[in-house]
């Protein structure tokens, strides 16, 4: 075994197992409890930089260039005084080039005011494209709270679901372990937000969401190879439950380092976009919330599910007395080695299948069917044109 | 002769996949519009965008028939907008207004017009000193006395003989209700006697507790939207003020302030009198019930009071130009019901105020000439035809059975529309690029094959975004976007899982050509039962969430099933091929050279162990 480790690339790409995760799960737990609770007490005692959407106002936003040049935002700022007789909350430039914008954010305007705004800002700065140029969104201060009483109400149905869902195709302590690990990643990302004090706009609450899809879909797709190497193996004394599912993380390995830098391309595109080109709004926090929310995803379906996933069923006492026979096994074969005098290579490590049977099965299925749906090919085909100018009637 | 066991004839998924295709884009080009352009959001092509949520005035959840109808008057009116393309869309308890084009602010005044009927004015509306500074000291006291007998300014002009009562007058409307813009009254007014005081002490006709003080003297409620409206009620809808009592009237005109924001929109009592102001909040009034008190203290043909009208009774309303002179006037007509009860309310009310209420504001107040028995009526005054198309529009279907109030109300420039669409294809765009690159640095052959695959499902996704589009009139908006950008690499997972069980089966030894068929049944498995997550995850999200959410969950989804079209149809065949193909198959080539290698090496290794063991 000593030779075949080779570098931590090698060892990732072949998937043989090396890497222990299951073994020291409680470093894991405990690694990624102290987290979740500093994420907690963040959420609990600092909260959330609420958007607009929250507190409710108007924001206005207009090109940042006119025909004399740039637009400061201290004119703006003077202009919206001049016409609605307050100052503003905040005037500021976003996004660079031709898409750079000002952004202007004040109390809620009612349609009249916002209109008479809209003429004042645009005799006094003159955007280019006249007042048409000029975009408003006023949000009453309800408006994000019943967007975040429905995503709640999403979160709970969608659990209820996927717990069902995940206990039929797998098994109970499969979907709780799921489960587990996607709360997990909810609270993480949740928490990141309150640590970091990026602002939280409906959009970040979608993001969020969609991250519950992610994580699960990765914590599927290692659960089913879990799923195929512990198939039968009660009947077994190779390797223990926990050691098949490490086997199954280690083989999932690069394929979810893969999958996370693959769905992560296109959102760090999207966030260099998002706040390169536009500066803010929806594409910067879609992409925000999903690049934190994916990353912790693809940690947690490694470092949680899995190892929560053993640990249920190792309640069980039939796999603990599975366990009990691999270790007397491995005993005993110890034992013959040190009278033998050799040293044993185990040979466990070896990546191999243990569900041929239903593998051979589900083959000899696709066989017949196909056999059943394909008409007999080319030959029989030629035969026929062979056949035709004889004239001879075809049955 | 059956092919061997999973050995797909790879012609016929592909085949099937370009009919899919075909079919799709026959579809796109030679049915509705024929033009390949999905329905884009007004976030991407500019427009004005109202989500309305509706207030229901006991704070029950409101029943379906009657968003649905509200949903239907809206989209009367914002039909009557006259712009391009508007839409309206019930979203639970929302109703969601979307109106593209540059000339689409109008839109945000609809969801205003919501609960209309007709008080009489009690004593004479005052102007209101807050918003009319000019005029405060020397005619903010003005006011006539109450006496139910005042009649406004102008007596009214010799009328032509009213039509015959016995009619329902379809054919022309009885000449009737002078209309006085409130502005117009306020000056005739200030020749009414002068009022008692303005200055009187507040009072002991009021029994409400003291925060009534802070609600009628400053315009100041409560935060809490449901203690606003309790607090309005109690404080403006008092029910002595029916007595008519001249003198707390005026004490109750002249201490009211209108409010700025008035939690009272929509929410009034319509048993109860009430006191507010005009929508440009220039005039006071106090307005007498629409019905009355439930206890049958009054009697059932008494109209002194009660007009009982409320906008349902109104069948319809047309502005035109007046056809005895200058101006413009309105032309009101009533259901039956309605007409009877307006006769009836006329006759005992000529030479008085009759005010058009509107979510508890006054929009207009004529004057009532002579009874107006014929089911039809016609407002005239100052109007100009804004003002006269703006009143029959509000008599016409300002009576929703909700009131709103809006919750969003959007206006995205074309410009900034087209940036941000610019922004979303470019950061699609960036998107892939790096999945390409990555794809072809990782898997090299099987790269191609990915990045192939990715845009055929482009290809199919674009189609169905254009057909949904048309026929269930999807929109893409930006978090729609975002949501395929998203998708990409849900998609492109399931060709990884696939390659990496592949990678597997050549690991353990077989070759290329013969692990295919068992790397696919058991990806098949893994990829089928993620992607039904992912589908589960958005479905609920589609279903449950509000606003921008449906848009991404939508998308995700929609990619989440043309993924799994894909990879049978297209991904599957294909690798058969290649692995069929020689030249292709080089393990060189198909980036499975390192698989095929360490392979070999654990087997050797293992198999030392093994005769070790033995």
């Amino acid at each position: 075994m000593s030779q075949s480790k080779g570098s931590v690339f090698h060892r990732l790409y072949v998937g043989t197992g090396a890497f222990d995760i299951v073994g020291k799960r409680k470093r894991w737990y405990v690694l990624f409890g102290v987290v979740l609770l500093v994420c907690l007490a963040s959420i609990v005692f600092r909260g959330f930089n609420l958007g607009i959407d929250f507190e409710g106002g108007t924001r206005i936003q207009l090109p940042a260039a006119s025909a004399s040049g740039k637009i400061t935002t201290d004119a703006v700022k003077e202009s919206y005084t001049k016409a609605v007789g307050k100052e503003p909350v905040t005037v500021q430039t976003v996004g660079t080039g031709d898409s750079e914008t000002i952004q202007l954010r004040s109390e809620t305007l009612d349609a009249s005011q916002v209109t008479s705004l809209k003429a004042a800002l645009n005799n006094d700065v003159k955007p280019t494209g006249g007042v048409g140029s000029i975009s408003d969104s006023a949000v009453s201060a309800s408006w994000g709270g019943e967007i975040t009483t429905r995503a709640l109400i999403a979160l709970g149905v969608f659990f209820l679901a996927v717990a069902i869902f995940l206990a039929l195709y797998f098994e109970f302590s499969m979907a709780i372990a799921a489960l587990v690990a996607v709360i997990h990643d909810v609270v993480i990302t949740a928490g990141v937000y309150s640590i970091v004090g990026f602002e939280v706009s409906p959009a970040t609450v979608i993001g969020l969401l969609t991250i519950l899809g992610f994580s699960l879909y990765d914590t599927v797709v290692v659960f089913d190879k879990v799923k195929e190497n512990t198939r039968g193996l009660l009947g077994l004394t190779r390797r223990t439950y926990g050691e098949a599912a490490n086997l199954a993380v280690n083989q999932t390995l690069m394929r979810s380092i893969n999958t996370s830098l693959i769905a992560l391309l296109p959102v760090i595109g999207l966030l260099a976009i998002g706040v390169g080109l536009l500066g803010v709004g929806t594409l910067k926090d879609l992409a925000l919330v999903q690049l934190t929310g994916m990353a912790i995803g693809a940690l947690s379906s490694i470092y949680i599910a899995t190892p929560v996933a053993v640990d249920l069923k190792m309640r069980d006492p039939k796999y603990k007395a599975q366990a009990n026979r691999v270790k007397a096994r491995r005993e005993n074969l110890a034992k013959r080695a040190a009278a033998t005098g050799t040293t044993v290579e185990a040979a466990g490590d070896v990546v191999e299948s243990t569900d041929d049977d239903a593998l051979a099965a589900e083959l000899r299925r696709e066989k017949a069917l196909s056999a059943a749906a394909g008409a007999p090919s080319r030959t029989t085909k030629n035969a026929d044109a062979r056949r035709r100018p004889t004239g001879k009637k075809h049955r | 002769m059956a092919p061997p066991a999973g050995q797909i004839r790879p012609a016929k998924y592909l085949g099937a996949f370009v009919l899919i295709v075909v079919a799709l884009y026959s579809l796109v080009f030679f049915t509705g519009n024929h033009k390949p352009t999905p329905k884009l959001g007004i976030d991407l092509q500019g427009g004005t965008r109202v989500t309305l949520t509706a207030r229901a005035p006991d704070g029950k959840t409101p029943s379906d028939e009657a968003l649905d109808q509200a949903r239907m008057l809206i989209e009367t009116r914002v039909n009557g907008l006259g712009v391009a393309g508007p839409e309206v869309v019930r979203d639970g308890t929302n109703l969601v207004i979307t109106v593209p084009g540059t000339d689409s602010e109008g839109a945000k005044r609809l969801g205003q017009t919501a609960k209309l009927n007709f008080r009489k004015v009690i004593g004479s509306p005052v102007p209101n000193a807050e918003a009319t500074p000019e005029s405060t000291s020397p005619s903010a006291p003005a006011s006539g006395s109450a006496a139910p007998t005042t009649s406004a300014s102008t007596p009214p002009p010799a009328s032509e003989t009213a039509s015959a009562p016995t009619t329902t007058a379809q054919g022309r409307p009885a000449p009737a209700v002078e209309a006085q813009q409130p502005t117009t009254t306020a000056p005739a007014d200030s020749s009414a006697p002068p009022a008692t005081s303005a200055s009187a002490p507040p009072t002991s006709a009021q029994p409400e507790p003291a925060d009534c003080d802070k609600v009628l003297l400053a315009g100041e409620y409560s935060d809490d939207a449901t203690k606003a409206i309790d607090e309005s009620r109690q404080c403006r809808q008092n029910p002595q003020w029916a007595a008519l009592d001249p003198q707390v009237v005026q004490q109750a005109l002249g201490a009211f302030v209108c409010p700025k924001i008035d939690p009272l929109l929509g929410n009034d009592d319509p048993a109860l009198p009430l006191l507010t102001c005009d929508q440009d909040r220039t005039q006071k009034y106090l307005l007498a019930p629409v019905t009355p008190p439930a206890d049958g203290s009054v009697k059932d043909d008494d109209y002194s009071m009660y007009s009982r009208l409320t906008g349902e009774d109104i069948a319809n309303a047309i502005s035109g130009a007046n056809p005895q002179g200058a101006g413009f006037v309105v032309n009101l007509d009533f259901k039956s019901e309605g007409g009877a009860k307006w006769g009836k309310f006329t006759s005992a009310n000529v030479g008085q105020l009759i005010a058009v209420v509107l979510d508890s504001q006054v929009v207009s107040a004529p004057s009532i000439n002579e009874a107006i028995l014929g089911g039809s009526t016609q407002i005239s005054g100052n109007f100009n035809q804004k003002e006269a198309d703006g009143l029959a529009n509000v008599l016409k279907y300002g009576s929703l059975p909700l009131s709103f109030e809006p919750s969003e109300a959007e206006t995205v420039s074309a410009t900034l529309g087209l940036a941000s669409l610019e922004a979303g294809l470019i950061a699609g765009g960036i998107g892939l690029a790096l999945v390409f690159l990555y794809c072809l640095f990782y898997y090299r052959l099987l790269g191609v094959l990915t990045i192939l695959s990715l845009v055929l499902s482009g290809v199919v996704v674009y189609a169905v975004l254009v057909l949904l589009g048309r026929w269930i009139g999807f929109t893409l908006d930006l978090a729609g976007i975002a949501g395929f950008i998203v998708a990409i690499g849900i998609t492109a997972d399931s060709f990884v899982v696939f390659f990496e069980r592949l990678k597997d089966e050549v690991r353990e030894g077989r070759t290329f050509r013969s692990a295919v068929p068992r790397a696919w049944v058991r990806s098949r498995r893994t990829i089928l039962s993620a992607d039904a997550v992912s589908f589960l995850a958005s479905a609920i999200l589609y279903f449950i969430a509000v606003g921008q959410v449906k848009g991404f969950a939508f998308t995700l989804g929609m990619s989440t099933v043309l993924d799994l079209v894909v990879v049978f149809l297209v991904t599957h065949p294909l690798v058969v091929l290649v692995s069929k193909s020689k030249s292709l198959s080089n393990p060189k080539l198909s980036g499975l050279g390192g698989a095929v290698q360490a392979g070999a090496e654990e087997r050797a290794l293992a198999k030392s162990a093994a005769v070790k063991e033995v």
